[in-house]
């Protein structure tokens, strides 16, 4: 409060030092509004450079050259097994350490390799790997890798079976070990090289298995198994019956009726029939 | 002054609860970009640009809270970022789908009985109450605000 007729001295005192406190009261509103502005930029630019960091480290997929040797479908993401003219498709979408998939191997195991040996079904597989992200892990990841190495090599049909028969608990990760699914693969003959435990300890298709989850992601499935039977959910049921072995042979016969099965050479027909009748642990050179 | 001390707490536990839920986010780009597509809100573009940049400006605000800089406007996107999020598990309870939120890592699908939407709420709720106070009462000590300030 400065007045009129004060002493001059002390109403310029007074005056000088509203001015600092003004000054100092517009020079921290500069600081608090500059640090505003730092908490904003840090916030916009760890945003921006997180979504450029996280753009190149999500894979890009190169069908051509990162799916396994005879995957097919768009993208080839799809692993075929049995007769590609058989009249019915079996799409089955398998995470190999889901539990839920194991039973339905189990119980519909020897049917689906009879159908396939009949040549009235070829079986499409989506190896997804999303367990690994609910449960903690990296076993999904590395079995559905191993699976592509196995294709690659010419062995999925006998190697996927073997991997469900041998399947850990879902809480054990026991796959994160990749030397047991190389151990693993020494029950299938001609499957345990020098190029396919290089395959599965580099993580060779990576890039597939994480393109094929992606893919699954978007589908609109959102657990596994899924199976359809051209096209139509056939888990745990289809048209309101249960699955079961004898059911799902009469499925695939009403669908296939008035269609010829594919043809199947003998020695195929017995491979696909049963892909674990002729493994043992002893080394041979044949390859088939 | 009390208040201080008690806004000190509330700060690092709100820049603790922040890095946990970005940290955890930020190992599997992918994971992350699904726990968002699933509920089902957002368009197929928006959905990677999001599940990539949520974990770093979660970490961001972490980062912020713990060293006390720009507490205030921090503690203002904090309050947004919860209210969307509760807003958004909401949105996903009432259209009666069933997913794990993915606040701390994975999310997804999951099965009807496994849903914890109250539990995400309430617990988000909570977080939205640090929030609050930190914007009511932004000054505290250990911060480089306190220290800008002189």
């Amino acid at each position: 409060m400065s007045q009129k007729n004060d002493d001059g001295k002390r109403s310029a005192r007074a005056r000088m030092l509203e001015e600092r406190a003004k000054q100092d009261a517009k020079a921290r509103k500069v600081r608090q509004l500059s640090a505003i502005g730092v908490a904003l930029a840090v916030i916009v630019v760890a945003v921006v450079v997180g979504i450029l960091i996280q753009n190149n480290r999500s894979s890009s997929y190169d069908a051509a050259k990162d799916a396994p040797a005879g995957a097919v479908g768009t993208n080839n993401l799809l692993i075929p097994v049995g007769a590609s003219n058989a009249p019915s498709t079996l799409t089955v979408y398998e995470d190999p350490r889901c539990p839920a998939c194991e039973s339905f191997e189990t119980t519909m195991k020897s049917t689906v390799n009879q159908l396939l040996s009949q040549g009235k079904i070829q079986v499409q597989y989506h190896i997804v790997s999303f367990i690994d992200r609910h449960d903690g892990g990296k076993g999904s990841k590395n079995g559905a890798n191993a699976l592509a190495c196995a294709q690659n090599a010419g062995h999925f049909h006998n190697y996927h079976d073997v991997l469900y028969a041998n399947q850990p608990q879902e809480t054990d990760d026991a796959w994160a070990d990749k030397s047991v699914l190389i151990g693993l693969a020494k029950q299938v003959p001609g499957l345990d090289t020098p190029d396919f435990e290089s395959c599965v300890n580099d993580n060779r298709f990576g890039n597939w298995v994480t393109a094929v989850q992606a893919d699954f992601d978007k589908s609109g499935f959102t657990s596994t198994p899924t199976v359809l039977l051209n096209g139509t959910p056939a888990y745990p049921t289809y048209n309101n019956e249960q699955i079961s072995p004898a059911n799902l042979v009469k499925w695939v016969d009403a669908a296939n009726k008035g269609k010829q099965p594919a043809s199947i050479p003998p020695a195929s027909a017995a491979a696909l029939a049963s892909p674990t009748a002729h493994n043992n642990p002893a080394p041979s050179p044949s390859g088939s | 002054m009390i208040t201080a001390w008690i806004s000190t707490v509330v700060r690092l536990a709100l820049s603790v609860v922040w890095a946990w839920a970005g940290l955890a986010k930020v190992s599997d780009p992918e994971a992350a970009a699904q726990a968002v597509r699933v509920y089902r809100i957002l368009p197929e573009a928006l959905v990677k640009p999001i599940g990539y940049g949520m974990p770093f400006l979660e970490i961001a605000l972490a980062l912020l809270l713990l060293v006390g800089l720009g507490t205030r406007i921090a503690a203002i996107v904090s309050c947004v970022l919860l209210v969307v999020y509760i807003g958004a598990i909401a949105s996903v309870w009432a259209r009666g789908i069933s997913i794990d939120c993915g606040c701390f890592g994975g999310g997804g699908a999951v099965a009807a009985s496994q849903t914890a939407y109250w539990q995400e709420i309430l617990r988000d709720c909570g977080f939205l109450v640090l929030a609050g106070w930190l914007v009511w009462r932004p000054k505290s000590r250990l911060s480089l605000d306190g220290w800008l300030a002189g």
